[in-house]
């Protein structure tokens, strides 16, 4: 009666085994985790912020902005498409954050001017009667667009706070217009605000196509107005050949001018125009696409803003047949030749790309400038010491709440029934580890109380389990047969109580942010596995014990 | 054997609670009203998290805070109304700033900021009236990379393409009114960093913006609602309508009456109070539902017993587990409290008085709730003989 069958034994012990399986890699030293295989090291408890230390951002892009920034140099293109097509204009005006209105000098000219919209982009909302047309972005494209802009801050801020690569930001976007960045461990917000300040120098150079066609990689003497500066692929190849050179470069401080790498470690250089044709700021979008003929090889598409736009096209009609190097930082990430004049705002860039190098590209050309301003509009930040005091408080409250509702259990239970009850609990508590192990939780001081309130009702069913067993005694059942129908009488009304509390759990989880959500989870999960080791898992001790003991009376 | 069980009670008990139930109900309501116009008219306390503004912990170095001393500093700032208090310990103390407004206030604060970070030859101004522009002046021309320097000083975050090109020393950035209220956040930040001086560190920080503040007022509110709608309406569903009601006045209860002890201690109420909350209504249903699981069963079993009767029966037969899962979650919460440090200190209290309270509200409230709608034995009897023949 009180025995489990076979199967539920086993089970019950694969899946004790596989908890502290998975619960282990939390105290296991590093130098064994080295060892053992990539997704095993992962099963583990991050701890959150406020144990760990660390700050936390919540950001908020102005998109309104970004929007009318767009509709206005929709406007310009549509003007100059118009004039290309002679269609004569009254107006171009742009309805703030919603459209573009154009009035046209003569009704008749609609079918023309429609035909020149669409040429500017096919995809956008037309409507409007007469002589006006007014034109929209469609949702889909708005939402489209407001995904890019977010996603691409988000590289941009990835780059920008997390330089070498070693701090492990998280950055994820939130809600509609929001960024959260999380940044661990560190002390000093104001460096980090600064670094989201911080832009990478995208700038475009002339090459002095004189110094270069003299043949020597590193002139020994340059014009004035010329410099060296490293390409891109010349540092990776620097790298590769000669880290000690490449880690000497990081290092120096104070930090060395390109042409001094140049001159000091010879990687492959370009002597560039020190002028500057246009900056980053000016690059409103860089996207990989594909070429409309001849085969669609992968290309790279740029649009500049108006004042951008402007610049490009006189730097490239003065200058067609030389390269003009695009320079990142201190580095020039490539330096295509102009073909032609580049006028009207929007260029490519072709050449023999793969599509995996062409998206690299148009990665690093915009990680130049933030396409929308990024307001602060929370931040919390802990100091590690502060971390630390909340790891103390937190673990010594777990640990007397737990000795407390021990002893409670054994005083009340005796040392059979309150024992297995508390080792129940305990088991428990290593499911709740290995839960969140497995989910890459993170461990918060809400998260800590969360475990200090499931260690308080993870023996509650056990409670219902046992009182109903003594009822059942005292009503003059024998011992066995009281101790099974305890277990199945008290059954629906631990499921009934613990899926309200559930419900309260999965609520709180969704509501909830940061620590809050730490807290959902490792009551939710608590309430879950406890629902397995307060009714099975003690029943399997108790059926074992009866079993071994063989005992006449029930001392409970 | 070690020692013996000891029963918390010994003896099948026949306390008359549903005889009491007027008092108990009196007493509560008294309780829930007098809680209600206690947040009309004292008010919550709310901590940043839904009011905004910013909380900084600081420790002093050597030695105790000044508080006193510390207070005429902060206060002196300029930045709205400031509160301090010992947070955990003598050497620590918790600085909270109300939150900013994008006044012009903040504007000659960021000046003050600029100038002391920065020298005396600058200068921030704001721009026209009824946007949230600010100038900057430098005492020297600056290219992009300067200025950008410039305004982190001041906590200001700015897209490249607001700041001037060329070299010049005024930058005009062009703010909504309501982004320059989140820089101003940033600004009360910098000058209270400022104003505390060598003598203490600075442990932790937190700044929350109108915007971030409204809305989870707003998400708070929705999410507790839910929560109580949600266990009501699965306690209908298992039980019967009455139950659901017994239920949701029960939780009702029990989650305005910890508001109420919010007002009284004056608790910071933040989101972790909010969790509580939450809690607390997740747990004081396991009790009641007990109890009502134990009332639905002895029903069926005893088909003539009148309600009052039958539920005072119910209630002293679940009176031990009812005490023994209550106590187990006392002690646990009382580690909590006791132990748990600063932070948790409003979220435990509020837990430690939830099970109590729940205890009680499980006892008296839901059962007597289902005293008043006249919840009848052949009600749940019928449901029963449906379900059989349906069955059959």
């Amino acid at each position: 009666m009180l025995n489990l069958p076979r199967w539920q034994t086993i089970a019950v012990i694969v899946f004790t085994a596989l908890g502290a399986l998975f619960a282990l890699p939390n105290i296991l030293p590093a130098a064994v985790l080295d060892h053992l295989p990539g997704w095993y090291q992962q099963s583990r408890i991050n701890l959150g912020l406020d144990l760990r230390g660390g700050a936390h951002f919540q950001l908020e892009a102005d998109l309104r902005t970004v929007l009318n920034e767009r509709l206005t140099n929709l406007s310009d293109s549509v003007r100059a498409e118009m004039r290309k097509q002679q269609v004569g204009l009254k107006d171009v005006t742009v309805e703030a954050s919603r459209a573009v209105i154009v009035t046209l000098r003569d009704e008749a000219q609609r079918a023309k001017a429609l035909e020149a919209i669409r040429a500017v982009d096919p995809s956008l909302a037309v409507s409007g009667s007469g002589d006006t047309i007014r034109l929209a972005y469609s949702d889909q494209e708005l939402f489209n667009r407001k995904k890019e802009v977010i996603e691409q801050s988000i590289e941009i801020l990835r780059r920008r706070v997390d330089e070498t690569g070693t701090i492990e930001p998280t950055i994820v976007r939130q809600g509609d217009d929001r960024i959260l960045l999380q940044v661990p461990g560190i002390k000093d917000t104001t460096d980090l605000k600064r670094k989201i300040n911080q832009t990478a120098k995208l700038t475009f150079h002339l090459v002095n196509e004189d110094v270069a066609q003299s043949g020597a990689n590193i002139p020994t003497s340059l014009p004035p107005t010329t410099s060296l500066v490293p390409t891109r692929e010349g540092m990776q190849e620097l790298r590769r050949a000669n880290p000690k050179a490449w880690e000497e470069i990081q290092a120096a401080n104070p930090r060395l001018s390109p042409e001094q790498i140049c001159r000091r470690y010879q990687p492959q250089c370009l002597p560039v125009l020190k002028r500057v044709v246009v900056g980053g700021e000016d690059l409103d979008d860089a996207k990989a696409t594909f070429e409309q003929q001849q085969g669609g090889r992968p290309i790279i598409s740029f649009t500049f803003n108006t004042a951008g736009g402007r610049a490009f096209c006189n730097a490239t009609r003065q200058n067609v047949g030389k390269r003009l190097a695009i320079q990142l930082d201190n580095e020039i990430i490539s330096a295509p030749v102009v073909q032609s004049a580049i006028c009207g705002g929007s260029g490519i860039i072709t050449g023999t790309f793969t599509t995996q190098q062409t998206q690299e590209q148009a990665l690093l050309l915009r990680s130049g400038a933030l396409p929308a301003t990024l307001s602060i509009i929370e931040e919390r930040t802990v100091g590690a010491d502060l971390g630390a005091d909340a790891i103390q408080s937190g673990t010594t409250a777990a640990l007397i709440g737990t000795a407390l509702v021990i002893l409670l259990m054994l005083v009340v239970y005796g040392p059979v029934f309150g024992g297995f009850a508390s080792i129940a609990m305990l088991v428990n508590m290593l499911l709740v580890f290995a839960g969140m192990s497995i989910l890459g939780a993170s461990l918060t001081l809400p998260g800590i109380a969360g475990l200090v309130l499931t260690v308080g009702m993870s023996v509650d069913s056990n409670v219902l389990i046992y009182e109903r067993v003594r009822e059942e005694k005292a009503n003059g059942r024998s011992a066995f047969s009281a101790l099974a129908t305890g277990y199945e009488r008290a059954l629906t009304a631990i499921i009934d109580s613990n899926l309200t509390a559930l419900i309260a759990g999965v609520l709180l989880f969704g509501f909830g942010s940061g620590p809050i959500r730490g807290f959902a989870t490792s009551l939710t999960l608590g309430l879950l596995t406890h629902l397995f080791t307060a009714t099975i898992f003690t029943r399997m001790l108790l059926a074992t014990w009866v079993r071994v003991r063989r005992p006449t009376e029930l001392p409970i | 054997m070690l020692w013996r069980p000891h029963h918390l009670i010994r003896a099948r008990t026949s306390f008359d609670f549903m005889g009491k139930r007027r008092v108990a109900l009196i007493a509560s309501t008294v309780i829930n009203v007098l809680s209600l116009v206690g947040v009309l008219v004292f008010g919550l306390n709310f901590g940043i998290d839904f009011e905004g503004g910013i909380a900084v912990q600081v420790r002093a170095k050597q030695g105790t805070v000044q508080l006193d001393q510390l207070r005429a500093t902060v206060g002196a700032l300029d930045v709205g109304e400031v509160s301090l208090q010992e947070f955990g310990d003598a050497s620590t103390a918790l600085i909270r700033v109300q939150r900013q407004e994008g006044s012009a206030q903040c504007v000659a604060n960021a000046d003050r900021v600029l100038k002391r970070r920065a020298g005396g030859n600058w200068a921030v101004k704001p721009g026209a009236a009824g946007t949230g522009d600010v100038e900057f002046t430098a005492p020297s021309a600056l290219d992009s990379v300067g200025w950008r320097d410039a305004v982190s000083r001041v906590g200001l975050t700015v897209q490249e393409r607001q700041l001037p090109r060329g070299s010049v020393n005024t930058a005009k950035v062009e703010m909504t009114p309501d982004q320059r209220a989140e820089w101003c956040q940033q600004v009360a930040i910098k000058l209270v960093e400022d104003a505390i001086g060598d003598k203490y560190e600075l442990r932790g920080t937190e700044s929350v913006g109108p915007k971030i503040g409204d809305e989870l007022m707003r998400s708070g509110i929705i999410a507790i609602v839910a929560t109580l709608a949600a266990i009501a309406i699965y306690v209908w569903f298992r039980f019967e309508w009455q139950f659901g009601v017994g239920a949701l006045v029960a939780l009702l209860h029990d989650v305005i009456s910890t508001v109420g002890l919010f007002v009284v201690l004056q608790l910071d109420f933040s989101l972790t109070a909010l969790a509580a909350l939450m809690t607390i209504a997740g747990y004081s249903i396991n009790d009641t539902v007990v109890i009502f699981d134990r009332v639905r069963e002895n029903m069926r079993r005893y088909k003539k017993m009148g309600l009052v009767e039958l539920l005072n029966f119910s209630i002293n037969e679940t009176l031990a587990r009812t005490l023994m899962t209550s106590g187990t979650m006392f002690v646990a919460v009382l580690a909590l409290v006791l132990f748990g440090g600063p932070v948790l200190y409003s979220f435990s209290i509020a837990m430690l008085w939830g099970v109590i309270v729940g205890t009680y509200s499980s006892v008296w409230i839901a059962g007597a709730t289902l005293v008043y709608l006249n919840l009848r034995p052949e009600q749940l009897n019928r449901d029963d003989e449906k379900a059989e023949k349906a069955r059959a």
